[in-house]
């Protein structure tokens, strides 16, 4: 009887967007920590004068530099707005089955539109 | 812990394929996870070609037709199959479900049917829910009424009965619970969606005497906080009901008042 397996549960579940949007959450969230240390050398990049500066500057220009600066935009978004989310949730709304589902399409939809837009921003164009 | 893949010894692998016999056209494939705890083997998925011309609506009609016409030894639990027992709930189509009020035409494709999910199979879709009845257990869901001399029925306004609605209807077939990826990795300690709501449904209990010591008991970090609203419970739960928004209530008592 010590042999019991392990019945499948992973492997085997369905997705639903209130179960993407939470594991999303956690994913965004492990990607801003690294974010912010990349931040913080730019800061000090920034201290240690202008050749210093060009080195990232010229990093960050590049396709891969790119990027990471979107993505960085996209998981701040998703962040923010999947925090105001479980912001309402720990008042007590917002848990309905069709509520959860349409809070959970505005913040992936809206993730999306905040990237483009702070994209568009940052290159002048609004 | 985390541990997404399965153990060496719970590795599904490929069974055996039982053919039509009577002929029907309208035939639907069902796989169907298999554990015989008399061998050494690991489980395997078999898989049946049901007749469905001869078959009632739901997952459960499937199974009995499988056990009573094509394969005797096939093992399930099922009792009343009208939804209020909680025996036959099994993961069908990857999602977790009574299987005598799911319906085998809200599945599309080939039937998937699993044990519920992350518990010791006790043999094919049977699994061992004993830890899940030692944490209910641990909450104390009886009535305490400090006072013993207490002889005549405690009356309870119908506005503090209607707090009830949403909690009492749950029959513990632990469909929300194995849903929770919490309680896949932590289900030695974190309580679960079902014994959560059950929790909740005694300290809101205008009738019950010792509700801050209940509310004392279930603040712990990994007791009730494991919760992170991934709501597989609600939209697994088959009777409607709501465990992410009573552990959120919890939360909520836990923060506002005095304990």
């Amino acid at each position: 009887m010590k042999n019991r397996p392990l019945s499948p549960h992973i492997q085997i579940y369905k997705w639903h967007i209130s179960s993407l949007v939470s594991i999303s959450h956690r994913i965004t969230g492990i990607i801003n920590f690294f974010a912010i240390t990349l931040i913080c050398f730019w800061f000090a990049f920034m201290l240690l004068g202008e050749t210093n500066y060009q080195i990232i500057k010229n990093f960050l220009e590049t396709f891969l530099g790119k990027f990471i600066l979107i993505g960085i935009t996209w998981s701040f978004s998703f962040q923010m707005l999947s925090e105001i989310r479980h912001l309402i949730m720990d008042y007590g709304y917002g848990f309905e089955l069709k509520t959860t589902k349409v809070t959970g399409l505005f913040v992936i939809f809206g993730s999306i539109i905040l990237t483009i837009l702070i994209y568009f921003l940052g290159r002048g164009f609004v | 812990m985390v541990q997404i893949s399965l153990p060496k010894n719970s590795e599904v692998k490929k069974g055996k394929y039982f053919e039509d016999k009577t002929g029907s056209k309208n035939l639907r494939k069902i796989n169907v996870y298999r554990w015989d705890p008399t061998t050494e083997e690991n489980p395997r998925i078999d898989t049946y070609e049901v007749d469905m011309d001869n078959c009632p609506s739901k997952v459960l009609d499937i199974l009995n037709k499988i056990k009573n016409e094509i394969d005797p030894t096939l093992a399930y639990r099922r009792s009343c199959a009208h939804g209020v027992c909680g025996s036959c709930a099994m993961n069908m189509g990857g999602k977790n479900g009574l299987a005598c009020t799911t319906s085998h035409s809200e599945i599309e494709g080939d039937i998937d049917i699993y044990p519920l999910p992350h518990l010791k199979v006790k043999k094919d879709l049977i699994g061992d829910l004993d830890g899940l009845y030692k944490q209910y257990q641990s909450i104390e869901p009886w009535l305490k009424n400090n006072s013993t001399k207490q002889t005549n029925e405690i009356y309870q306004s119908k506005d503090d009965r209607a707090k009830l609605d949403g909690a009492y209807e749950c029959i513990m077939c632990a469909c929300c619970s194995t849903s929770c990826p919490s309680y896949w990795w932590n289900g030695d300690k974190y309580l679960g969606p079902a014994v959560l709501l059950q929790a909740y449904r005694w300290i809101i209990d205008s009738r019950d005497e010792d509700r801050k010591q209940r509310l004392k008991k279930v603040a712990d970090e990994l007791k009730l906080y494991r919760c992170h609203t991934i709501l597989n419970c609600t939209s697994a739960c088959p009777k409607g009901l709501n465990p992410a928004k009573a552990i959120a209530e919890i939360k909520k008592m836990l923060a506002t008042a005095n304990v």
